[in-house]
C-alpha cells in the first residue's frame, strides 16, 4: 500500500514533465489521438542556434541565481541566528516582517524600488537585479534556517566555546556543518526563486540584463507549445543539474566533518 | 571554503565594476540639428538596443538574423534585441520621465493605446520621421495608415513598422462554406452548434473581432467622430450587441465563456475543438499550415464588408542613449529591401508599409517573386476590404459594454 501512494506521487509529478518533454518535439498533437502526429525538434534548434545567444543567457543567469543565493544565505544565516537564539524587543514583529516580500506582491513595491534605484544609479545595473532578487530570497532563507537553528539548538556551539575554539572555528566546524542541510534546502529555493524572476529583472535590469526566464516567457504568453515546452524543459533541466551539483559537493565537502547530516 | 568565499567576492566585484563601465554612447549634438548623413556617421560603430514582443520565433530570427546583419553590413551599428512589450518597458519610462534619468531603450515596438499614454506623458522623442530618407521616398506620407494610430495623430512621433490586418481562418475540412458576413456566421453557428466562438473582447483580438461584427452591422463611418461616451455608445452598437445575444447560445460552451487570447483559440483548433480561430497578422495561417500546427484544410477569409486593419509602429522614447542609431534603424527597416523581406509568410508575413506607387519596377518584382503561401488571402484582396481601426478613445468602452452584456448566464 505504502509503495503504490509512492508511486502514485512519483506518477503525478513525472506525468506533467513527460507531456511537456513530449510538447517540446511535438509540432501537432489534435485532441482524439493517442500519440503525437508531427514532431519537430525547432525548439532546441532555436534554442541551439546562435544567434539567439540561448545558451550565453542561461549561463548568465546561473550566474547571478548564484550569486544571490551566496549573497542571499550569507544575509539570512546570522538573522536566523540572532531571531533564534536571542531575545529581544519587538522580535515577533520582526518575525512578521521579514515575511513581507512574500505576503506583499513584489509587484506592488517594484515601481518604488525602480525609483530609488534610478536615483541611486543602481537601475540598469546588473548589481541592482542582484540586490533585488535577494528580496524575494530572503523570507525562504530565513525562515529554514531559523528552524534548523531552533532544532539544533545552540548548546553544540556553547560547549565548542567552552573547549577553547575561538568564534570563527566554533562557526566554521560546529555551525555551519549543523546547519547544512537545511543550507542546501534553502539555497535550492533561494535558487529556484531568482532564476524563475520576470517582471522585476525586466524593470530593474532594463533589458541590460537579460536572463533566461525573460527569454522563455514571451513564449509561454504567445501560446506557442513546441518552443515553451522546450524551453522549459531546458529550463528545468538547467535547475536540476545546478541543485544536485550543489548538494553532491557539499556532500564531498563535508564529508569528513559531518556523518550524520549531510 | 576560505578560497570560494574569496573567489565569490572577487567575482561580485569584477561583475559590479563590467556593470558600471558598459559604453556609454554621449550624443553631443541634439540630432535634431544634424543632418542624415551626420546621423549615419555618429551611429557608426555603436549599438542600438529595440525592444518590443519577442513571442514569435520567426518574428524574433528576422530581426537577430536578416535585420541585424544588414544592418551591420550597412551601417556598422549592432542590433541588440529586447524582449520587452509595453506593459513592461512603460512604467521604467515613467519612472525615468520622474526622475529626467538616462535610459536604455534606443527603439520601441509600439501602436494603439500604447502609443497614445506614451505620447500624452511625454515619453517620446520627436517628431522625427520627416528626417528618415526612407520614409520620404518610400512611404505615401498622407495615407492614413501613416498619419493616424487607432484614429490618433501620429504627428511624426512614430513611423510604421508593418501593418496587420484582420482575418478569419476556417478549416474546409469540416466547413462546407466560409461565411462572408455576420449573418452567414450564424447561420453556420446554427449549423455546428458549439464548434465556432471567438476571443474574448478583454484581449486585443477578440476586441478586435467585436469591432469587425460593429462595422459589419453598423458600418465604421459613425464612430469616426462619435463621443466617447457609453451611454450613447451602447446605443450605436445596439443592433450588433442584439447579433452577438443570439449568436452566444449556439457558441462553443454555449458562449458562457470565451477563449482568453489567440494562442488558446489557435490551440483549440488545432486541436480540432473548435473550426474556426482569428488573427491579427494576415499570413498566420500559412506559417502555421508550415510548421503543421494546422491542418492542410485551414484557409483564411474576410468579410465582404471588410475587415479592421491597423498600422504598427516603431518610436523612440524621450532619453534613448543613442538616438543616431535609433534613427538607423528605423531608417533601415523602412527600405523595400527589409519590408519585403518581412513580407514573406514563411519569415514573418507582415503587410509592407511602403507605397507601392513610390517602388522602382525592381522593387515592385520583389514583392512580386514572394510566395504567399497555403491559404492566405491575398495582399490585393486585404488592401481593398481593409477597414480603418476605431480611435483609440471608443475601443475600451466597447470592451466594457461587452463585458457587461454577453458572456456569464
Amino acid at each position: 500500500m505504502r509503495k503504490l501512494m509512492k508511486y502514485m506521487m512519483l506518477l503525478m509529478i513525472l506525468i506533467p514533465f513527460v507531456v511537456m518533454m513530449i510538447w517540446s518535439v511535438t509540432s501537432s498533437w489534435p485532441w482524439p489521438q493517442l500519440f503525437p502526429r508531427n514532431f519537430s525538434l525547432r525548439g532546441y534548434f532555436y534554442a541551439i542556434h546562435p544567434t539567439t545567444k540561448a545558451f550565453g543567457i542561461l549561463l548568465q543567469s546561473i550566474l547571478l541565481s548564484v550569486i544571490v543565493t551566496v549573497i542571499t544565505l550569507t544575509i539570512s544565516i546570522p538573522a536566523a541566528r540572532a531571531i533564534a537564539f536571542y531575545d529581544f524587543k519587538g522580535k515577533s514583529l520582526v518575525k512578521v516582517l521579514i515575511l513581507m516580500p512574500v505576503i506583499v506582491p513584489m509587484l506592488s513595491v517594484a515601481m518604488g524600488i525602480h525609483l530609488t534605484f534610478t536615483k541611486l544609479g543602481l537601475a540598469n545595473t546588473y548589481l541592482g537585479v542582484i540586490l533585488i532578487h535577494v528580496v524575494p530570497g530572503i523570507p525562504y532563507g530565513v525562515k529554514i534556517l531559523l528552524s534548523i537553528f531552533e532544532l539544533n539548538g545552540d548548546k553544540v556551539e556553547a560547549q565548542a566555546r567552552v573547549l577553547g575554539a575561538s568564534a570563527f572555528q566554533t562557526f566554521r566546524y560546529i555551525t555551519l556543518p549543523l546547519i547544512m542541510p537545511g543550507m542546501v534546502i534553502a539555497g535550492s529555493m533561494i535558487y529556484i526563486i531568482s532564476f524563475s524572476q520576470y517582471f522585476i529583472t525586466f524593470l530593474i535590469g532594463g533589458g541590460r540584463v537579460v536572463t533566461y526566464a525573460m527569454f522563455l516567457f514571451p513564449f509561454v504568453q504567445s501560446g506557442d507549445r513546441t518552443m515553451a515546452s522546450a524551453l522549459s524543459v531546458i529550463f528545468i533541466l538547467s535547475i536540476a543539474l545546478v541543485v544536485y551539483i550543489s548538494e553532491k559537493s557539499v556532500g564531498f565537502f563535508y564529508q569528513k566533518s559531518s556523518k550524520y547530516y549531510v | 571554503m576560505k578560497k570560494i568565499c574569496v573567489i565569490l567576492v572577487l567575482m561580485l566585484v569584477f561583475i559590479s565594476v563590467l556593470a558600471g563601465c558598459k559604453k556609454e554612447v554621449v550624443t553631443e549634438k541634439d540630432i535634431a540639428d544634424m543632418t542624415f548623413d551626420e546621423i549615419v556617421e555618429a551611429a557608426r560603430g555603436t549599438t542600438v538596443t529595440f525592444y518590443g514582443w519577442g513571442g514569435s520565433e520567426d518574428i524574433n530570427k528576422w530581426l537577430d538574423e536578416t535585420v541585424a546583419k544588414s544592418l551591420m553590413d550597412q551601417y556598422e551599428v549592432t542590433l541588440e534585441r529586447v524582449p520587452m512589450v509595453p506593459a513592461e518597458y512603460l512604467p521604467k519610462l515613467l519612472n525615468e520621465k520622474q526622475l529626467n534619468s538616462k535610459g536604455t531603450i534606443d527603439v520601441l515596438w509600439i501602436n494603439g493605446e500604447n502609443f497614445y499614454s506614451a505620447k500624452n506623458n511625454d515619453l517620446l522623442y520627436g517628431p522625427f520621421t520627416e528626417k528618415l530618407p526612407n520614409f520620404n521616398t518610400y512611404l505615401d506620407g498622407t495615407s492614413p495608415d501613416v498619419l493616424y494610430d487607432f484614429g490618433q495623430p501620429v504627428e511624426g512621433y512614430e513611423a510604421p513598422y508593418g501593418k496587420a490586418q484582420m482575418v478569419f481562418i476556417g478549416d474546409t475540412g469540416k466547413l462546407t462554406t466560409l461565411p462572408k458576413g455576420h449573418q452567414e456566421l450564424l447561420e453556420l453557428a446554427k449549423a455546428h452548434p458549439g464548434k465556432l466562438t471567438y476571443i474574448d473582447a478583454s484581449h486585443f483580438t477578440g476586441s478586435a473581432f467585436v469591432r469587425n461584427i460593429i462595422y459589419d452591422i453598423v458600418g465604421y463611418e459613425v464612430f469616426l467622430d462619435h463621443v466617447a461616451d457609453k451611454a450613447t455608445l451602447k446605443e450605436t452598437i445596439q443592433p450588433a450587441l442584439d447579433y452577438l445575444k443570439e449568436l452566444k447560445p449556439y457558441l462553443w460552451r454555449e458562449g458562457v465563456t470565451y477563449p482568453a487570447e489567440d494562442a488558446q483559440l489557435d490551440n483549440m483548433f488545432e486541436d480540432g475543438e473548435v473550426y474556426m480561430t482569428m488573427t491579427y497578422t494576415p499570413f498566420h495561417v500559412a506559417g502555421k499550415i508550415a510548421d503543421g500546427s494546422f491542418p492542410e484544410t485551414a484557409q483564411g477569409f474576410l468579410f465582404d464588408k471588410g475587415t479592421i486593419g491597423n498600422t504598427h509602429f516603431m518610436a523612440m522614447p524621450f532619453n534613448a542613449p543613442n538616438k543616431a542609431a535609433a534613427m538607423v534603424l528605423i531608417h533601415h527597416i523602412l527600405s523595400p529591401e527589409i519590408q519585403v523581406t518581412k513580407y514573406d509568410p514563411s519569415v514573418w508575413g507582415d503587410l509592407p508599409v511602403t507605397d507601392p506607387l513610390k517602388l522602382t519596377e525592381a522593387q515592385m518584382a520583389l514583392f512580386d517573386a514572394v510566395d504567399i503561401g497555403q491559404g492566405t488571402v491575398p495582399q490585393e484582396e486585404l488592401l481593398v476590404k481593409r477597414l480603418p481601426e476605431m480611435r483609440a478613445d471608443l475601443v475600451p468602452i466597447i470592451e466594457e459594454i461587452w463585458r457587461d452584456e454577453i458572456p456569464g448566464n
